[in-house]
């Protein structure tokens, strides 16, 4: 089992709990709601984007199959609270579920690599979600399209504080995530693989476990924030999970920050939900300008904000950041 | 016999990224002779062929060809003024025909005129090649692919054609008849750049031969003159 | 729905597979020159399908026809694309083409939906709605047509990369570009050239595929994913293979439509070619 050394300095530690702290104290600060719900967004999209950069940026795994993990822990958590179990096993479950979703995908995808990859895991929510429209597991049937459901039971009465303050939680470990996973021995290999698979292989890098750990950690971390968001939203149905619209927002929210930098998705979070907030007014011109956005980053600026900042001294000290 | 030389190369340096290749090379190739470039592997020979032929570009220096500067050129501008590459490990398009493969190198406008007479020329060049001229280029072996590489470098009408380890990978026999065919090819009023390995033979076969080392020159000369250089015979033969 | 009579879908099946290697055509020929896959080859076929349907309602021209002006936009778009996208995205970086294509994706897909609506439309002219019989049985016109312009395009695209120099040197430089250089082949105009190629097809082929079926600004996932399906199962470089796997997927489709009912055909065929993806990704004819 590969030694995954947790050191992580206490003052990154605290750069990343004193922040998520105040944020909690929002709801009780008595600010305008729409604050509270951007940061709800902000801290789900950051999980979400960390997650994929995870894949994207430091694996080489462009993943499009994002939405089939948090469908999946959506569809569980809120089927969950249809069977009865309690809300927390429901959220929990939901994630593990999308995790062994992510391993069983593994062997059929790790055998692809770059763009048969991508495709791959693009037809995986699609397949997904023609199969939620015709299947319902629990429940008797529904009229009409869109197999949807409802949240039940306790969950549906939970105080949107404590939705509000888990979402800040995964958040927050999902940085904590980033940052242990990149400095341990999960994440040199990582990176050997990304540059040169087969030299990685050959200096011992158990290539596929490395690639199914790290889809399974993304998969239950996108699981787990997708469950929460379904809890905040109270229904779920297949095209609001298993959308390309999620893996848009994630790319997005990646590449505007800094695709493979650590610091790149709070920024592009912080982008993404405020143009979500902007551009909620125009309907469909919403999409088309954050996909020329998506197109314009990648070509001007490849590392994203983070690239830009990094051209300057100041910002390269703040973070300890050098050139080798 | 006056030789101005259609080739001159002046004080090149070419890097790969931030990695310099050749450091502040000169050298020069006259009109219808055969000039060897011998060296080892990594010396920087076959850069220096994807150099002239404009994959890669120099940082500085100037490389003229019949007294035009074609250093900042795109390599299917440099075919059509008349150098073709011969790559090394032949890079036959394996899926196309022995004929389509010649046809292929007869592309540039310049060369697409003197197609037939071209495809006439290297069948009579390489008789063998003539009859496989329908294989998949795939099928052939080493030796014939090298004449079939060579026959495409011919089809595109060169005044100069450069020859990237020729012998890699062949029988010494084969390895003779091929030279054999280059000296008839120099006969023809083409003049033959060739890069090699194998010291002896190229020493015995060429006219002149420049020895490339860490990417500069360090001895050059005509074959003759190499050939009782003491340097050589200590670095390459061990006497 | 009666179990006896298999011929139906089972001819259906195979002319709807000429359609579908139509579809993949532009998919392969890119990805066998530039070693990309086009994530938004699939919005770009329908955006030709929208074309095609403006022309009609718009012009009065009849959409076939109609190519007359589609396919040169179609050539342009596609040449523009590679030269101020692809070219530049292959220089940046391993992921750089896939997320630039995702976005001219979404950039497609969304355009569509704010020009035409989500609504799905249809391409509906005299003869796309008359059918023909055979034995007794009747089938769509449209089925026949897509599966004779797919025969004749393949042909057409075959004989081109096999007899003329432009042709030769797509072909050469999909097998080595290198050794193309060496020749004195431009890759960098070549490479436009088989964007605006594969667009030319991708044009065609969404003229008859609205003719065929309703779209909608979304239908693009689903083109790509056939298309892709058809490009993997008939293994990358062979047109014949191409062939077959449309067929095969056109088969699969309307098989599994005759036996399960219509709402799972659609899933079939990803499972399918999830299948194949995961166990065979070299395809069944590929080398």
């Amino acid at each position: 089992m590969m030694g995954i050394k947790m050191h992580i300095k206490p003052t990154v530690l605290l750069a990343y709990i004193v922040p998520t702290v105040l944020l909690a104290f929002l709801p009780m600060a008595g600010v305008p709601r729409s604050w509270i719900i951007y940061t709800f967004l902000f801290a789900i999209y950051l999980a979400m984007s960390n997650m994929w950069n995870l894949l994207a940026g430091y694996s080489g795994l462009v993943s499009l199959c994002q939405p089939a993990f948090l469908g999946i822990a959506g569809y569980g958590m809120v089927i969950g609270t249809w069977i009865g179990i309690p809300w927390w096993i429901g959220l929990l479950g939901g994630a593990a579920l999308a995790a062994i979703f992510a391993l069983l995908l593994s062997n059929a995808v790790f055998r692809l690599t770059g763009v048969y990859f991508s495709i791959g895991t693009l037809v995986v929510p699609e397949a997904l979600r023609m199969v939620f429209y015709i299947w319902r597991p629990v429940g008797g049937s529904m009229q009409g399209a869109g197999a949807g459901y409802m949240l039940r039971g306790s969950a549906a009465t939970l105080s949107p504080s404590y939705i509000y303050w888990m979402a800040l939680a995964v958040g927050l470990v999902s940085m904590i995530i980033m940052r242990i996973v990149l400095r341990s021995n999960l994440g040199l290999g990582l990176a050997a693989v990304r540059d040169n698979e087969r030299s990685a292989a050959s200096c011992g890098v158990n290539v596929f476990r490395l690639k199914v750990y790290t889809f399974m950690i993304s998969g239950a971390v996108t699981g787990l924030a997708g469950a929460i968001y379904f809890m905040n939203m109270g229904y779920i149905e297949p095209s609001a999970s298993f959308s390309v619209k999620w893996t848009m927002a994630i790319l997005l929210a990646t590449v505007i920050g800094g695709i493979r930098t650590e610091e790149g998705p709070i920024f592009g979070c912080i982008v993404t939900v405020a143009l979500y907030f902007l551009l909620a007014r125009y309907g469909g011109y919403s999409f088309l300008i954050q996909g020329i956005i998506l197109i314009a980053i990648m070509l001007l600026s490849p590392q994203g904000i983070v690239g830009l900042l990094r051209k300057m001294k100041w910002y390269c000290k703040l973070t300890a950041y050098s050139e080798g | 016999m006056e030789t101005e030389p259609i080739l001159k190369i002046e004080n090149i340096e070419v890097f790969h990224g931030t990695f310099q290749a050749i450091w502040g090379l000169s050298m020069e190739v006259r009109r219808n002779e055969s000039c060897a470039l011998i060296g080892a592997n990594t010396a920087g020979k076959s850069t220096l062929l994807d150099t002239i032929n404009g994959v890669l570009h120099p940082a500085t220096g100037s490389i003229k060809f019949l007294g035009q500067e074609i250093s900042k050129l795109d390599p299917f501008e440099i075919v059509d003024l008349g150098i073709t590459q011969v790559p090394e490990g032949r890079r036959l398009f394996p899926e196309m025909t022995v004929l389509e493969n010649l046809i292929m190198g007869s592309y540039t406008p310049n060369a697409r005129k003197h197609c037939k007479e071209n495809l006439k020329r290297v069948f009579e060049l390489f008789p063998k090649v003539k009859d496989r001229q329908k294989q998949l280029a795939k099928t052939m072996s080493g030796g014939e692919q090298q004449m079939v590489a060579i026959g495409r470098g011919l089809m595109a009408h060169p005044q100069l054609i450069m020859i990237d380890e020729l012998s890699l990978g062949l029988a010494p026999i084969i390895v003779d008849e091929i030279f054999r065919t280059i000296h008839q090819i120099k006969a023809q009023g083409v003049t033959v750049l060739f890069v090699e390995q194998n010291v002896a033979k190229t020493l015995m076969e060429a006219d002149r031969a420049y020895i490339i080392e860490t990417g500069k020159v360090s001895l050059s000369g005509t074959a003759t003159d190499l050939r009782n250089d003491k340097n050589v015979h200590k670095a390459y033969f061990g006497v | 729905m009666g179990h006896g009579d298999l011929f139906t879908p089972i001819l259906m099946g195979v002319m709807l597979g000429g359609l579908y290697a139509l579809t993949a055509l532009g998919l392969s020929m890119v990805f066998g020159v530039m070693r990309v896959i086009n994530l938004a080859h699939g919005d770009l076929v329908v955006l030709a399908s929208y074309g095609s349907y403006a022309v009609l309602t718009i012009l009065g021209l009849d959409p076939v026809l109609g190519l007359v002006i589609t396919i040169p936009v179609m050539f342009v778009i596609g040449v523009l694309i590679q030269k101020y996208l692809m070219s530049k995205a292959v220089t940046i970086g391993a992921e750089a083409p896939l997320i630039i294509a995702f976005g001219l994706s979404l950039v497609i897909q969304n355009t569509n939906q704010i020009m035409w609506t989500p609504l799905s439309r249809g391409i509906n002219t005299r003869y796309s709605q008359a059918s023909f019989y055979i034995f007794h049985r009747q089938f769509p016109m449209t089925y026949l047509m897509d599966f004779v312009v797919g025969i004749v395009v393949m042909l057409v695209l075959r004989e081109f990369l096999r007899r003329t120099y432009m042709g030769k040197a797509i072909s050469a430089t999909a097998m080595d570009p290198r050794a193309s250089r060496l020749m004195g082949v431009n890759t960098k105009r070549i490479y436009y050239y088989a964007f605006g190629i594969a667009m030319i097809s991708a044009a065609i082929a969404g003229t008859f595929l609205g003719m065929t079926f309703p779209f909608t600004p979304t239908s693009g996932t689903t083109f790509l994913t056939i298309a892709f399906g058809t490009v993997i199962i008939g293994g990358l470089g062979s047109m014949m293979g191409t062939f077959m796997g449309g067929i095969i997927l056109g088969l699969v489709q309307t098989l599994s439509a005759y036996f399960l009912g219509a709402n799972a055909q659609m899933l079939v065929l990803y499972v399918v070619i999830i299948a194949i993806l995961a166990f065979r990704p070299q395809g069944l004819f590929g080398r």
